[in-house]
């Protein structure tokens, strides 16, 4: 059967269920309640962020413009999209076993490649969908409530100043970074849901490993350092990097730079090598599959 | 008529445990084909297998003349299938489940043709509510409807009449005999009630323990002329020594203390009952049943044959 009608029928499915706007009402829900906290009280918080650079900068202009918000909130609401992510892909496979309609679909002439591949598709454009809604709350509205200007971003040891001119394409390059990270988490929480009727497991299991991983990132012992450049958690904020840039000599920004570009493809490399690791196995356990549901 | 579905040495272990034991029988084009047995028999399993929804430990499906291991999706294509009860997407409405899995079906298919295939099964009133208000009878039937909506070939109904009520059994049982009588098509239905099997089936195999027992032709494996009879008396004990000397004493069977089971013609179920009348034994309850009802009751209480 045609590839295109499995994927139709799969996004049908998935923006059919209730559960799938949670995680739309959620981002919403957070976002807004960000934003109106900055809009409310913002304007202290920054002063006194900016207390220890008053002495040694003359600041201009609107600091916290819609740039910074969004960059405040992806930085934030990150970490906790993996959840809202794993509660549709860990359903793809194990909600249809809890419900019985696997069975039913296999008995229908519709290779299982085919429906698992079609599936994780359909589960990926739901994560890049919700991508896209984050960033529509977090930078479209944000610009719109805040304006834009120049973004300024602290860090413990530096300020960086970007352009207003070269930000949008950072952020552009940041989301798609981003919604990598996420691919890969649903693409995990897909595998997982293969091994479980229901999709409490698959969802329990995707967090569990995301918080074991980023434990071992954290813990400086030399037996983990081994491993910890090839764990996916290792890269998932890999996004920031889009926003260091390179100065000249009279200390500059170079527009259109990153600072360490090999590092950011690096991190992009392991988590697509994840994704497609994750589908592979995916593919091989569904065509071995008794289906006893 | 030629060979449908052939199922050849079909075995299916779960550790050690078979749940399917070296099955054989075919299915006939244009027959109802009853696959009877008790619940656990290895019915379902044994449909899983021909569906290619589990794998066999050993053994061979062929459907159509191909093998279901190397052709699956071209014999899926003439195959509709209801397994065990039939689950639904409940947020979605009953043609909204048809059209989905008719999409899947890789035929397109108008809706007209979907709203008469829903008709067929009763439901074209019902079309747009959600299936999760469906009563069980009810989402049996569009699960049929969705075995059929591609116009196949070869129908598999597992344990189809299961959780209905009277009116429900007797619709399903009026679907099966006018597919297979007006539009010509091959059924397996599967059931563990041999009274339906009875009015639907052209011929059948029973099943027990994941082994064949018996297979055949409905007609020649019912036959009339031989019952068993289940006696309950006021003194089973008399009753059984009176028929032990009696010329019935070849039929007399093994049966609980409760009870007296003995084979005999049809004929001679009023002269048996006046015998045990006339020597003061009080009749509570007589059954009548045929040769083959005896024979699957015996399995399922586990007595020998």
């Amino acid at each position: 059967m045609k590839f295109s009608n499995i994927v139709h029928i799969e996004l049908y499915k998935i923006f059919r269920k209730p559960r799938t706007y949670i995680a739309f009402g959620a981002i919403a829900a957070i976002v807004g309640l960000i934003q109106l906290g900055f809009y409310a009280d913002g304007e202290s918080y920054m002063k006194f962020g900016m207390q220890s650079l008053s002495d040694s900068f003359d600041v201009n202009g609107n600091i916290m413009n819609g740039y910074l918000m969004a960059f405040i909130i992806l930085q934030t609401l990150l970490v906790h999209v993996p959840l809202l992510i794993a509660l549709v892909a860990g359903d793809m496979i194990s909600g249809e076993a809890n419900q019985g309609t696997l069975r039913l679909l296999l008995t229908k002439p519709v290779s299982r490649a085919n429906l698992i591949i079609g599936k994780f598709i359909a589960s990926a454009i739901y994560t890049i969908v919700l991508l896209l809604w984050m960033a529509v709350w977090a930078l479209a509205i944000s610009i719109m409530i805040f304006g834009a200007d120049d973004m300024l971003i602290l860090k413990s040891d530096m300020v960086t100043q970007i352009l207003a001119s070269d930000v949008m394409w950072r952020y552009v390059a940041a989301f798609g970074f981003a919604a990598l990270a996420m691919l890969t988490v649903s693409s995990l929480s897909f595998f997982l849901s293969l091994f479980a009727e229901n999709s409490i497991g698959p969802i329990m299991a995707t967090m569990s490993i995301i918080i074991v991983f980023t434990i071992l990132n954290t813990l400086d012992l030399p037996i983990f350092n081994a491993v910890k450049p090839y764990l996916f958690t290792s890269h998932m904020l890999g996004w920031k990097g889009f926003f260091d840039v390179t100065v000249n000599e009279s200390n500059e920004q170079i527009v259109g730079s990153i600072e360490n570009l090999p590092a950011v493809l690096f991190s992009a490399g392991i988590l697509v090598l994840h994704v497609i690791g994750f589908l592979l196995a995916s593919v091989i356990v569904f065509k071995r599959k008794d289906i006893m549901s | 008529m030629s060979m449908l579905l052939e199922v050849t040495h079909l075995t299916k272990s779960f550790g050690s445990f078979t749940a399917v034991d070296d099955l054989s029988f075919s299915v006939k084009e244009g027959e109802v084909y009853g696959f009877l047995g008790q619940n656990g028999a290895g019915k379902s399993t044994t449909i899983r297998m021909i569906l290619s929804l589990i794998r066999p430990t050993g053994g061979s499906i062929n459907i159509f003349g191909m093998s279901i291991e190397k052709e699956r999706e071209k014999i899926l294509h003439q195959v509709g299938a209801v397994v065990e009860k039939p689950d639904l997407y409940r947020y979605m409405t009953g043609y909204e489940n048809l059209n989905v899995f008719a999409k899947l079906s890789n035929k397109k298919i108008a809706r007209a043709e979907l709203m008469k295939c829903l008709e067929l099964v009763g439901l074209d009133k019902r079309a747009k509510d959600p299936v999760r208000v469906y009563s069980q009878g009810m989402k049996q039937r569009l699960g049929i409807a969705v075995a059929l909506v591609h116009n196949p070939s070869l129908i598999i109904l597992d344990e189809p009449t299961n959780g209905l009520d009277p009116q429900g059994i007797a619709d399903v049982r009026n679907l099966i005999l006018m597919l297979s009588k007006e539009q010509g098509k091959t059924l397996l239905v599967s059931s563990h009630l041999l009274s339906e099997m009875e009015q639907v089936a052209d011929s059948m195999v029973i099943i027990n323990k994941g082994k064949k027992l018996v297979e055949g032709k409905v007609n020649a494996l019912l036959n009339p002329d031989k019952v068993q009879l289940e006696i309950i008396t006021d003194n089973n004990m008399l009753a059984k020594q009176l028929i032990a000397n009696s010329a019935w004493s070849k039929g007399l069977r093994n049966a609980p203390d409760q009870k007296i089971l003995v084979d005999t013609s049809a004929d001679a179920v009023p002269i048996l009952s006046r015998y045990l009348v006339e020597h003061n034994i009080g009749i509570f309850s007589l059954r009548s049943m045929n040769s083959l009802e005896a024979y699957f009751l015996s399995l399922t209480s586990g007595n020998e044959v």
